[in-house]
C-alpha cells in the first residue's frame, strides 16, 4: 500500500487519546456528586466483566475509528481484494475482416472471438468505460448491454479492413475517457497480411491485451484475381481467375445471374472461359469457386462492357505505328472503321477524340486553338527532351524522348491523369478527350514500338472514348474512390442509387460487388469491389510476435485470463473511500455499543 | 404584595410541575393549593366521609357511654336510644421524613432536591389528612431523630408540622430503621406509618422494622423518592468520578458507556424493593421527584382508604 499524502498519517497518533483516556480512567480529575453510587457500585459487582469488555471494546473501536480517518485522509493507494477492480476504459477492437469468417473446429472464427468479448463484457463493472471498436473503424460506445447487442449483429467484413485505424480509434477514445486504468483488447486472429505490418505507435502508448486463436489456420482455397478480357466485350470475350490452394475444385462464371461458363480447376492452375454473353451495355458477374472453409473468398466480383466495339476516325496525317494499332484492333475485332472516335494530332482536336502533340513544334499554337475550340481545358507548354520513364497503367516500361508541358486551363474537372512523366501528366483524359503529351512517332516515344501499345489503345477507346465511358476501377472494400467525369450517381449492388460529383471522392461501402457509375439514368462505368487477395492467406503471427509489435502488450488466454489481464483484478485503487466507510461504520458499531450495552446489541 | 392568584383556578395544582409549582410560593400556600386541587379531583367516596358521621339508633344497654344518648329522642318519646356512628375513630398517621444528605441533592436546576420535594409531599400529605380530621404526626431523620411531632387531628397540628418541616437535618446518615419504630411507639393503636425517602439505607433494617410495624397492625407506606438521573443515569458528563455523599463511597465511569446497565441495576433494586416490601404487607411506590404532587399524594390517599 502507498499513500498519496503520508504526512497525514501523522493524525494517527491521536490513536493515544483513548488509549490514555481508557488507561487513566480511574485517575479522571471531574468529580460529581451522586448520591446513588451504591447502584453505581452494584452495577459494577454485577456486570464487571461485561463493563470491562465493554469498556475494551469501545476503546480499540475508538482507536480503530481514528486510526482509519487516518488512512483515509493519507489518500492511500493499493489492492482490495474481494471488492472487484478498478474503473477501467476498455477499447475491445474485434477483427471482423474477412479471414475471421473461417471456419475452425469451434465454429466460425469471428463467433469465438466475438465469445471472448462477451465474457470481458461479463467481467466488467459500471464503472466501466466500454467501446467496441471494428475493422471497419467503427466505433460503439456504452455498457455492456449495449456493446453485447452490437456484437450480436456484428458480421465479417468483405475485406481486410484497417486494422491501423481501429487501433488508433480504439488508443484515442481510450484516452479521452480520463478513466486512469486504461486497455485496449485487441480479439484477432493475427493473421500476418493485416496485422504485420502494426506499429507500437498506433496505440499511443495505451496498453494492450492481446487474444490469438491457438492452433494453425487450416487450409484455405480462394480466388486471387479475376480479369475480364478485353475489357470490352463484342459481345465475345474471356474471363481469366487466378485460384490459389492445395486441391482441385469446381468453378462458374455468372454474368447477370446466368451461369456463362463452368468447369473444374488443378491447384495453382488458371481459370479461363471463352463466353459470349446475350446482354448488352455494363453488366455485371461473378467467378465462384467450390466452396471451403472461408467461404467468402470463394467469390470473386468482376464488371464488363458488352457491345459493338468502338468505331474509330483515324486522322489521315496519322504515323505508321498508329495505323499499324488501329488496323490490328479492326482486324481483331475490338475496333470499327469510319465512328466518330477521332484519333489524331491536337492541332485537328474535337471531342471524342484521342489526340497526341503535334509532331512538328511549329504546330503547337495551332495546336492549343485547336483545344481551346473544342473545348478541351489543356494547353501544351514547354517542350522537353528525354529521355524520361513512363508511368502509369500500360505504358510501364516505356520512355519520352520529346514532349511537351500540359497545362490545365482554370480548374479542369473529372480530369484522370493516366500516366505520367517524372511529375508531369503524360496522358490525360477528361470529358471526352484522351490527350497525350507526346506525339505518336518513334522520335517521342517508344511506346508505339512497344507491345503494349495495341492493348493501350483498345484500353483507351473501349473505357475512355466508347459509349463506355468510365471504364472500371477495381477496389477494396471501404476504399475511397474518386467520381469519373460525367458521372452523375453511383449504383449500389442492390440497386440503391446515390448522387455523386464528378471529381469528388466516395468511400465505398465495407461489402464486396458490382457498383455502376450512372449518368442520366445510364450506366457509364464500373467499380469492382473484392477484397484483398492477401486475406485469404490465413497464416497468423504467434501471440509473442503480435504482443512485441503492439509494444509489449499482455497476451491472455481463456475468459478468466482475459479478465485479469485487461481490469487487473486485484490491482492498485485509491482506498480513501473505503477507510472512510470503515470510519462510518466504526461510529456507528462505536454508538450502537456505547448506547446499548454489548449483551443488548449480541441479543438484538 | 399581593398574594400570587391560585393556579387552582387555571391549572390543578396537583398536576403541576413539581419544580415549576414550588417556584410560585412558600410551602404552606403551595401544599394548600395541591390539596384543593387534589379533593377538587377526586370522586366522591362511597364511604359517606372520614368523620364522626351519624348512622342509626339501637336500644340503651346499660355500660353505654351517656355522651352517645340522644337525648332529644328521650325527651320527645321518652325512649332510651344510643346514636351509633360509621366512624367512631379517627386515622392515626405518622409520616416519616428522611432528611439526610443523600436527600438534599438534584440533578437539573429547574427539579426540586428530593428533601424539597419530601417536604413539599409531607405537608400536603398532612393537610389532607387533616382535613380528612385525621390525627397526623410528623417525624424527621437522618442519623438521628431530628424532629418528632406526635400525632394529633386539630388543625393546628399542620402548622406544628410546618414548622417541624423547617428544623435542620441533612446528616452522615439514615437511621430509618429508628425512625420507624420510633413512628410505631407514637401510634398506640392501629394506625398508618408513611415513609418518605430516598432508601438509599440498609435495606434488611428497613426490612425487619417494616415487618415488626406490620406485626403491630400498622399500615405501612413507602414512598421513594428518585431523582430522574439516579434512574436514568442520564447525566451530561464525560469520564467523571461520582461521589456518594452521604457515605463518601466513589465510582469513575463515563455515564454514556454505563447508562443502560446501570438503569437495568435501579430497576432490579426498585424490583427487590417492591417485591420486599410486598412480602411484609407494605405498600410500596417508587416516586420520581419530576412527577406532580397528585401522583404520590392519590397513592397515599388510596392508602388510607384502604383502611376504612
Amino acid at each position: 500500500m502507498s499513500f498519496l499524502a503520508p504526512w497525514a498519517l501523522l493524525l494517527a497518533a491521536a490513536v493515544g487519546v483513548p488509549l490514555v483516556l481508557h488507561l487513566l480512567r480511574r485517575r479522571t480529575g471531574a468529580r460529581i456528586d451522586f448520591p446513588a453510587v451504591r447502584y453505581l457500585l452494584r452495577m459494577e459487582r454485577e456486570h464487571a466483566n461485561e463493563v470491562r469488555l465493554k469498556n475494551l471494546l469501545l476503546m480499540l473501536l475508538r482507536v480503530g475509528i481514528v486510526l482509519a480517518i487516518a488512512l483515509a485522509a493519507a489518500r492511500p493507494i493499493g489492492p482490495l481484494p474481494g471488492l472487484g477492480h478498478p474503473p477501467t476504459a476498455v477499447a475491445i477492437v474485434i477483427d471482423n475482416s474477412l479471414s475471421s469468417a473461417a471456419a475452425g473446429a469451434g465454429g466460425p472464427l469471428l463467433s469465438r472471438l466475438t465469445a471472448s468479448a462477451r465474457a470481458l463484457l461479463d467481467a466488467s463493472n459500471t464503472a466501466d468505460r466500454l467501446w467496441l471498436v471494428t475493422m471497419d473503424g467503427a466505433v460503439t460506445g456504452g455498457d455492456a448491454g449495449t456493446l453485447g447487442a452490437a456484437l450480436g449483429g456484428l458480421r465479417p467484413l468483405d475485406g481486410a479492413g484497417d486494422a491501423a485505424l481501429a487501433l488508433r480509434r480504439a488508443s484515442a477514445v481510450v484516452r479521452a475517457s480520463g478513466v486512469p486504468a486504461q486497455r485496449v483488447v485487441v480479439l484477432t486472429d493475427a493473421q500476418v497480411s493485416s496485422w504485420g505490418a502494426v506499429s507500437t505507435e498506433t496505440l499511443g502508448g495505451v496498453p494492450a491485451t492481446i487474444v490469438v486463436p491457438e492452433g494453425a489456420p487450416g487450409p484455405n482455397r480462394a480466388l486471387t484475381e479475376v480479369v475480364t478480357e478485353p475489357l470490352h466485350w463484342d459481345p465475345r470475350g474471356a474471363v481469366r481467375a487466378t485460384m490459389r490452394g492445395a486441391d482441385s475444385t469446381t468453378w462458374r462464371v455468372v454474368l447477370e445471374g446466368r451461369t456463362l461458363a463452368r468447369g473444374s480447376a488443378k491447384p495453382g492452375a488458371a481459370i479461363l472461359a471463352h463466353v459470349q454473353p446475350i446482354a448488352r451495355g455494363w453488366a455485371s458477374g461473378t467467378v465462384e469457386l467450390g466452396p471451403d472453409e472461408l467461404r467468402a473468398d470463394d467469390v470473386r466480383h468482376f464488371a464488363v462492357h458488352v457491345g459493338e466495339p468502338p468505331a474509330v476516325n483515324l486522322d489521315a496525317g496519322a504515323s505508321l505505328f498508329l495505323r499499324g494499332a488501329v488496323d490490328a484492333l479492326v482486324q481483331g475485332g475490338r475496333a470499327r472503321r469510319g465512328g466518330s472516335v477521332l484519333i489524331a494530332s491536337a492541332e485537328r482536336a474535337r471531342t471524342p477524340g484521342l489526340l497526341f502533340a503535334p509532331a512538328d513544334p511549329l504546330k503547337v499554337a495551332d495546336a492549343n486553338r485547336a483545344l481551346e475550340r473544342a473545348g478541351i481545358p489543356w494547353r501544351f507548354g514547354a517542350r522537353r527532351e528525354g529521355p524520361a520513364p513512363l508511368r502509369g497503367a500500360g505504358v510501364e516500361g516505356a520512355v519520352a524522348r520529346s514532349w511537351y508541358v500540359l497545362s490545365a486551363v482554370g480548374t479542369p474537372a473529372g480530369v484522370d491523369t493516366l500516366a505520367r512523366v517524372g511529375a508531369a501528366p503524360w496522358v490525360v483524359s477528361g470529358d471526352g478527350y484522351v490527350l497525350v503529351a507526346s506525339a505518336a512517332e518513334q522520335s517521342a516515344t517508344d511506346l508505339p514500338v512497344r507491345a503494349a501499345f495495341v492493348p493501350w489503345l483498345d484500353a483507351l477507346l473501349s473505357q475512355r472514348l466508347a459509349q463506355s465511358g468510365a471504364g472500371v476501377i477495381a477496389a477494396v472494400p471501404g476504399a475511397l474512390v474518386r467520381v469519373p467525369s460525367r458521372a452523375d450517381q453511383l449504383e449500389a449492388p442492390d440497386g440503391s442509387l446515390r448522387a455523386v460529383q464528378s471529381g469528388a471522392q466516395v468511400q465505398l461501402p465495407w461489402t464486396a460487388g458490382v457498383h455502376f457509375w450512372r449518368r442520366a439514368g445510364e450506366r457509364i462505368g464500373a467499380v469492382v469491389v473484392n477484397g484483398e487477395a492477401s486475406e485469404s492467406e490465413l497464416a497468423r503471427l504467434t501471440g509473442a510476435a503480435l504482443a512485441d509489435s503492439l509494444g509489449d502488450a499482455a497476451v491472455a488466454s481463456g475468459p478468466d485470463g482475459l479478465a485479469r489481464a485487461t481490469f487487473n483484478v486485484g490491482g492498485s485503487r485509491s482506498l480513501e473511500r473505503s477507510f472512510l466507510v470503515l470510519a462510518l461504520l466504526l461510529l456507528v458499531a462505536e454508538a450502537i455499543v456505547a448506547r446499548r450495552g454489548i449483551l443488548k446489541t449480541a441479543a438484538a | 404584595m399581593t398574594a400570587p392568584a391560585s393556579p387552582a383556578a387555571t391549572v390543578r395544582a396537583d398536576l403541576m410541575d413539581p419544580g415549576t409549582l414550588a417556584a410560585l410560593g412558600r410551602l404552606e400556600v403551595i401544599s394548600r393549593w395541591i390539596v384543593d386541587g387534589l379533593l377538587a379531583g377526586l370522586h366522591r367516596s362511597p364511604k359517606k366521609g372520614f368523620s364522626v358521621e351519624f348512622a342509626e339508633h339501637r336500644a340503651y344497654q346499660p355500660g353505654d357511654d351517656l355522651r352517645f344518648m340522644d337525648w332529644k329522642v328521650a325527651a320527645r318519646a321518652d325512649k332510651w336510644l344510643i346514636k351509633q356512628y360509621e366512624e367512631e375513630t379517627n386515622l392515626r398517621a405518622t409520616i416519616v421524613l428522611d432528611v439526610s444528605r443523600s436527600m438534599d441533592w438534584k440533578s437539573r436546576p429547574q427539579l426540586l432536591t428530593k428533601l424539597a420535594y419530601g417536604e413539599r409531599l409531607v405537608a400536603a400529605l398532612s393537610l389532607l389528612l387533616i382535613r380528612q380530621r385525621d390525627s397526623v404526626g410528623l417525624i424527621r431523620f437522618d442519623d438521628q431523630l431530628r424532629s418528632v411531632v406526635p400525632p394529633k387531628s386539630r388543625t393546628v397540628q399542620w402548622k406544628r408540622i410546618l414548622t417541624a418541616l423547617a428544623e435542620p437535618g441533612a446528616g452522615q446518615g439514615s437511621d430509618a430503621a429508628g425512625a420507624l419504630s420510633q413512628a410505631g411507639k407514637l401510634i398506640r393503636r392501629r394506625g398508618m406509618v408513611i415513609l418518605v425517602s430516598d432508601l438509599l439505607l440498609d435495606s434488611q433494617e428497613i426490612d425487619d422494622t417494616v415487618h415488626a410495624l406490620r406485626a403491630q397492625g400498622h399500615d405501612v407506606t413507602i414512598l421513594h423518592l428518585l431523582d430522574p438521573a439516579e434512574r436514568t443515569f442520564d447525566m451530561a458528563a464525560g469520564e467523571s468520578e461520582f461521589v456518594d455523599p452521604e457515605q463518601g463511597e466513589s465510582l469513575a465511569v463515563t455515564p454514556a458507556d454505563v447508562r443502560e446497565l446501570y438503569g437495568e441495576t435501579v430497576k432490579e433494586a426498585i424490583d427487590e424493593w417492591r417485591a420486599r416490601f410486598a412480602g411484609a404487607g407494605a405498600f410500596y411506590e417508587p416516586i420520581g421527584t419530576d412527577q406532580p404532587f397528585g401522583v404520590p399524594l392519590r397513592r397515599a390517599f388510596a392508602a388510607r382508604q384502604r383502611l376504612y
